[in-house]
């Protein structure tokens, strides 16, 4: 029992040691998506989810800071609630710190890992993972786990090594397998129940191509 | 030949139950349209709702596009329902006011007047297929507007609206050879039967028998490949997001021939029957 409890203060201790209000780097990151006051760009959606096919869509994405996206088009588009919040709004909305998780190399480049956790009950994720490029001070990839919407996981790029915003995002995320009102839409569909049940859970892609972007900035 | 023919138009188009069955199918697509104007929204809801959570939607997917889908539907049995209550008539009805004799004291021979009515019978089906898939798109479009399409599959297949378009006029136009096949079945079971509510009972027996089998499977090559309930479901091919073409033309060639072998048994039977 003493062994286990001389472990555990010796796992917080680390733990504590890392934890700080929040790393310095992230909030230079901060600071450069802050300034961004409000955007427009032109989106190609693709989506790769095994049991949904749709054609490339188009639309075009409105933000202003303190506001939810907004999307336009002339089709009939499907865009995921998360992973589109560019700004990263959402993320620093509550008061969180932060521990350093060291480096990692992701696709070539090393980049800063960091945990953000909030210190509050009010954010709807409750641990986020960010991987920072800390020498063109932006994040390449982040990892948030949602209360109650599951893990989503974001992939940027970025066209010049000055761009503050992506011009690929590529979201993953968990998606449930759609229930059946075939006697609706479809008749003569063969379908393994038992086989849908076991696959309940399924993760898909959704696939941005960000351009023509349109900057307000402070 | 020629006279035989527009003979049987004339007669198809001056009895009443042609104009009832015409009447019949614009009120069918008249339902569903109001059907789908009160429920269409819900319809949509129900089969989005696990991707509600996940997803925002923008656009509009109860157009005029799900709405011809929806009328398409009607090919399984409505549509075939009505075509043999009207074809077999055709035969059914000389039977029951005795024309039959009067006409086969003229010099004509049996089976130019049988496939006369089957010419008018294949005919009719097609120009009854055109006009509900005309109505259909005009009403829809007119009432409903334009946007892409949604259909369940095994997988959520969502086309464009020119997309969507296209494939739901290749829709009707496959789902035409099935038509015709279950026109010429009545009029065959009509040859047989002669009376006309035995014939109506066995041509529905044979519409539903034909449904039922559809859905059955069976570890079979021939059954689901040969077999003509297998066939009449090519249409609906047209809605995968790959359109397997060589299935449909391989299906709808199929019941061509099968249509074929119909006439000719109608014809045959005809001819070596005996008018009483």
């Amino acid at each position: 029992m003493r062994k286990l409890i001389y472990i555990t203060c010796l796992f917080l201790g680390t733990f504590m040691l890392n934890a700080q209000e929040a790393d310095s780097d992230l909030l230079v990151v901060k600071e450069r998506l802050d300034s961004i006051i409000a955007f427009t760009a032109d989106l190609e959606l693709n989506v790769d989810v095994s049991f949904i096919n749709m054609p490339t869509k188009y639309a075009k994405m409105h933000y202003k800071k303190g506001s939810p996206v907004n999307f336009e088009s002339d089709d009939f588009v499907m865009v995921p609630k998360r992973g589109l919040d560019l700004s990263m709004q959402e993320l620093f909305k509550n008061p969180f710190i932060t521990v350093d998780r060291g480096k990692e190399e992701v696709n070539g480049t090393v980049l800063k890992k960091i945990n953000i956790i909030p210190t509050n009950n009010k954010a709807d994720f409750a641990i986020a993972t960010l991987w920072i490029d800390t020498d063109v001070k932006r994040i390449e990839v982040s990892e948030i786990n949602t209360k109650k919407n599951g893990t989503y996981k974001i992939f940027m790029n970025y066209n010049t090594s000055g761009a503050i915003l992506p011009n690929k995002v590529i979201v993953s995320f968990e998606i449930e397998k759609i229930k059946l009102p075939i006697q609706y839409v479809a008749k003569n569909v063969e379908v393994d129940r038992k086989k849908m049940r076991k696959e309940a859970t399924k993760t898909g892609n959704f696939i941005l191509n960000i351009s023509n972007y349109k900057i307000d900035k402070k | 030949m020629k006279d035989l023919i527009i003979a049987e138009v004339y007669k198809l188009f001056k009895q009443s139950k042609t104009f009832y069955a015409i009447t019949a199918i614009l009120i069918i697509e008249f339902l569903v349209l109001v059907s789908a104007y009160y429920q269409g929204s819900a319809i949509i809801d129900i089969l989005l709702s696990n991707l509600k959570d996940t997803f925002y939607f923008e656009g509009n997917l109860l157009n005029g596009n799900l709405l011809v889908y929806l009328i398409l539907n009607t090919f399984w049995f409505h549509l075939p329902l009505i075509l043999i209550i009207v074809v077999s008539g055709m035969l059914t009805s000389e039977y029951k006011d005795n024309t039959l004799q009067t006409i086969m004291l003229q010099p004509i021979e049996k089976w130019k007047f049988v496939m006369s009515k089957y010419i008018v019978a294949i005919g009719f089906t097609i120009s009854v297929v055109f006009l509900t898939a005309l109505t259909a798109f005009v009403f829809s479009y007119v009432f409903f507007g334009k946007g892409d399409l949604v259909i369940y599959l095994g997988t959520l297949n969502f086309f464009n609206s020119a997309d969507a378009q296209y494939r739901l006029q290749m829709a009707f136009l496959s789902g035409t050879v099935s038509m015709v096949f279950f026109s010429v079945a009545s009029m065959t079971i009509a040859v047989i039967m002669k009376e006309t509510t035995k014939t109506w009972i066995i041509a529905a027996l044979f519409l539903i028998v034909s449904n039922v089998l559809q859905k059955v499977e069976i570890n079979s090559v021939w059954y689901h490949k040969w077999f003509f309930p297998k066939l009449n479901n090519a249409w609906q091919l047209l809605f995968y997001q790959d359109i397997p073409w060589q299935e449909i033309y391989r299906s709808n060639i199929l019941l061509m021939g099968y249509i074929i072998v119909f006439v000719f048994m109608g014809v045959g039977i005809f001819n070596k029957n005996d008018i009483k």
